[in-house]
């Protein structure tokens, strides 16, 4: 099991001078604490627009930050939006490898097509089109990364023989993971040879199903590039010794994202279309209250809020239903003062980690 | 967070009066829907909204004139405008304005479901190539618009959401949800196109129709159900709704 930790750079009002700086300073402080005490990755996404909720619109700048700071983990870039008018495809290839140079081969580089209409309108760009241009992206990748001269002619970019610089260092080239918000795309993943990278809160029933489709459907896949066949989930974390203050504040974290994620306006809202799906508020249902069977802390099924012990109960039953990583979001809104964030990565890796590593961080 | 700033004393003066929660429900069979969507310009995007709701980043508007030939309120014709947000974490559109022409049917989604609308004459008229609507109150067009070149859709490619009328009602001034459905037997996506939008006959001044998002042509059976909940107007949904039937 390899743990991450990830970022949406989450901002809240009011947005006074230095609030941003704040924020990114705290999660570089983050990252370096993760590195040493043994987190695997930290992922960065990248949103345009989204207020609040995400200030991460270069995250690529954010992660060479990471890895200039940090000598061991990998630094997840994840995922940059497929689309030309967001980004041209070869800048994706020529930025993924010098970040890929700069961390000493630690890049993971995950894709998307960008969920809300928020972004992709502000990009003039066809709902329609993303899926295509994702996947004609996504294809040319791991070609211009290995191919001394590239040259493409296709429908949503076309380029005459280049040579795309630099290099990177991984070899063949970084792993190559898209991120999975709808139900399906973990297909899409598997026909690809590509791993499945989950952004929104599955519960434990509906990732085991896309879990097993995955490995399933992978095994007989048409590879666009080196395989990577891993399966992470998206969880929030917040440790705590004492069970009633971690769901305190973990269950302020999560109102915290969800209140931010309200103010999304998803691109199925917007336009009619069948090229995206209809989307909820991506933060975990609540769970049921006293007197039902349900949590009576009121922490959602799986969620990495709680005492250790709780903690590695909820991560072995992810375990236990084949993914491979979980990547935690461990704060929100700024909702968890700095100190308690470290504090709870601190007992995290001292807790929890060893049960599914057998060694202290 | 942000949450919505409008004046309730202003949004109580212009509220319709509700009598009651039980008005019976509704079924407009073959009513034919045109829907264009803007992003809304010119405001805030926590002006138009009371604090209860919260706006969607940008706010859509939406325009949407419906045509119903036949059913149980007799022939009508009507227009609303309604703006995106939340509840809570709930998708909702808050109405803000609305029109009808057919007298009968406007009283009785007044008295029943606190639409509020006014009387005026609209237009709502297929064309081979377009759709083309009109609203005319007073003798001066407040709304010019159309979709063009329609094309075929699924009815599941098409999303709809429960509407909030502020409304004087027995509890005192309510947003009322409205769950209407749309039973849809033919969905078109057409191009947004505007020739002419009064916002403040809208209920808006200074507002704008700033960015065309997508229209849509629908035709299907309109159900407005029961009312079920409503909720106050200054407090968020979670400690303001109240269930009424």
């Amino acid at each position: 099991m390899k743990f991450g930790i990830f970022y949406e750079l989450s901002v809240p009002r009011p947005f006074a001078p230095g609030v941003e700086r704040a924020v990114y300073e705290n999660a570089l402080e983050q990252v370096r604490l993760a590195d040493e005490l043994g987190f695997d990755f930290v992922w960065a996404v990248e949103h345009h627009f989204l207020e609040e909720y995400s200030h991460c619109s270069a995250p690529e700048l954010f992660l060479t930050a990471c890895a200039m700071q940090t000598t061991r983990i990998r630094v997840g870039h994840g995922a940059v939006v497929c689309v030309p008018a967001m980004n041209h495809p070869i800048r994706i290839a020529e930025r993924a490898a010098v970040l890929d140079i700069l961390s000493g081969g630690r890049l993971e580089l995950g894709t998307a097509r960008s969920s809300t209409w928020t972004e992709l309108a502000g990009f003039q760009i066809d709902p329609d089109t993303t899926k295509q241009t994702w996947d004609e992206t996504i294809r040319a990748l791991p070609r211009m990364w290995t191919e001394e001269r590239f040259s493409w002619q296709g429908t949503s970019f076309s380029v005459p023989e280049r040579a795309i610089l630099p290099k990177p260092v991984q070899q063949p080239h970084p792993p190559l993971w898209v991120t999975v918000t709808s139900p399906g795309t973990e297909l899409d993943a598997a026909e690809r040879g590509i791993g499945c990278l989950g952004v929104a809160a599955a519960s434990f029933k509906e990732q085991e199903r896309r879990t097993r489709e995955y490995h399933r459907r992978i095994q007989s896949c048409a590879p666009i590039g080196a395989v990577n066949e891993r399966v992470a989930t998206l969880n929030f974390l917040y440790c705590h010794e004492d069970q009633a203050e971690a769901a305190r504040t973990g269950l302020g974290m999560l109102g915290a994202f969800g209140q931010a994620n309200a103010h999304l306006l998803f691109t199925r809202e917007a336009y009619p279309t069948r090229a995206y799906g209809s989307l909820a508020n991506l933060a975990p249902a609540p769970a049921r209250r006293e007197g039902s069977p349900g949590d009576p802390s009121g922490i959602p099924e799986g969620m990495a809020v709680g005492d250790p012990d709780r903690i590695v109960r909820a991560i072995k039953e992810w375990e236990s239903i084949g993914v491979d990583g979980v990547n935690f979001l461990l704060n929100a809104m700024e909702s968890i003062p700095q100190e308690k964030v470290l504090a709870s990565l601190r007992l995290f890796a001292r807790e929890v980690m060893p049960a599914f590593r057998g060694r202290a961080a | 967070m942000l949450a919505g700033t409008a004046d309730l004393a202003a949004l109580a003066r212009r509220a319709p009066r509700l009598a009651g929660f039980d008005g019976e429900p509704l079924v407009i069979p073959g009513a034919e829907l045109l829907q264009a969507t803007w992003e809304l310009g010119g405001l805030a995007p926590e002006a138009a909204f009371p604090p209860a709701l919260f706006p969607t980043l940008p706010v859509l508007a939406v325009l949407s004139v419906r045509r119903a030939d036949a059913g149980p309120l007799g022939p009508f014709r009507m227009a609303e405008l309604r703006l995106s947000c939340r509840s809570g974490v709930r998708p909702r559109q808050l109405l803000v304005a609305s029109f009808a022409e057919g007298e009968a049917a406007r009283a009785a989604l007044n008295e029943r479901f606190a639409f509020g609308a006014l009387p005026a004459r609209v237009r709502l008229e297929r064309f081979y190539d377009r759709v083309e609507a009109s609203v005319e109150r007073d003798g001066a067009r407040v709304l010019e618009l159309g979709g063009a070149g329609p094309l075929p859709l699924a009815a599941g490619d098409l999303q709809f959401f429960s509407s909030v009328h502020a409304a004087d009602t027995p509890n005192g001034l309510r947003l009322v949800q409205i769950d209407g459905e749309l039973a849809v037997a033919r969905a078109e996506r057409a191009e947004p196109r505007l020739a002419r939008f009064d916002a403040a006959a809208f209920g808006l001044p200074g507002a704008r129709l700033a960015h065309p998002v997508a229209a849509f042509v629908a035709v299907g059976d309109w159900t407005l159900p029961r009312i079920r909940f409503v909720s106050r107007a200054d407090l968020p949904a979670f400690a303001g709704t109240e269930r009424v039937s």
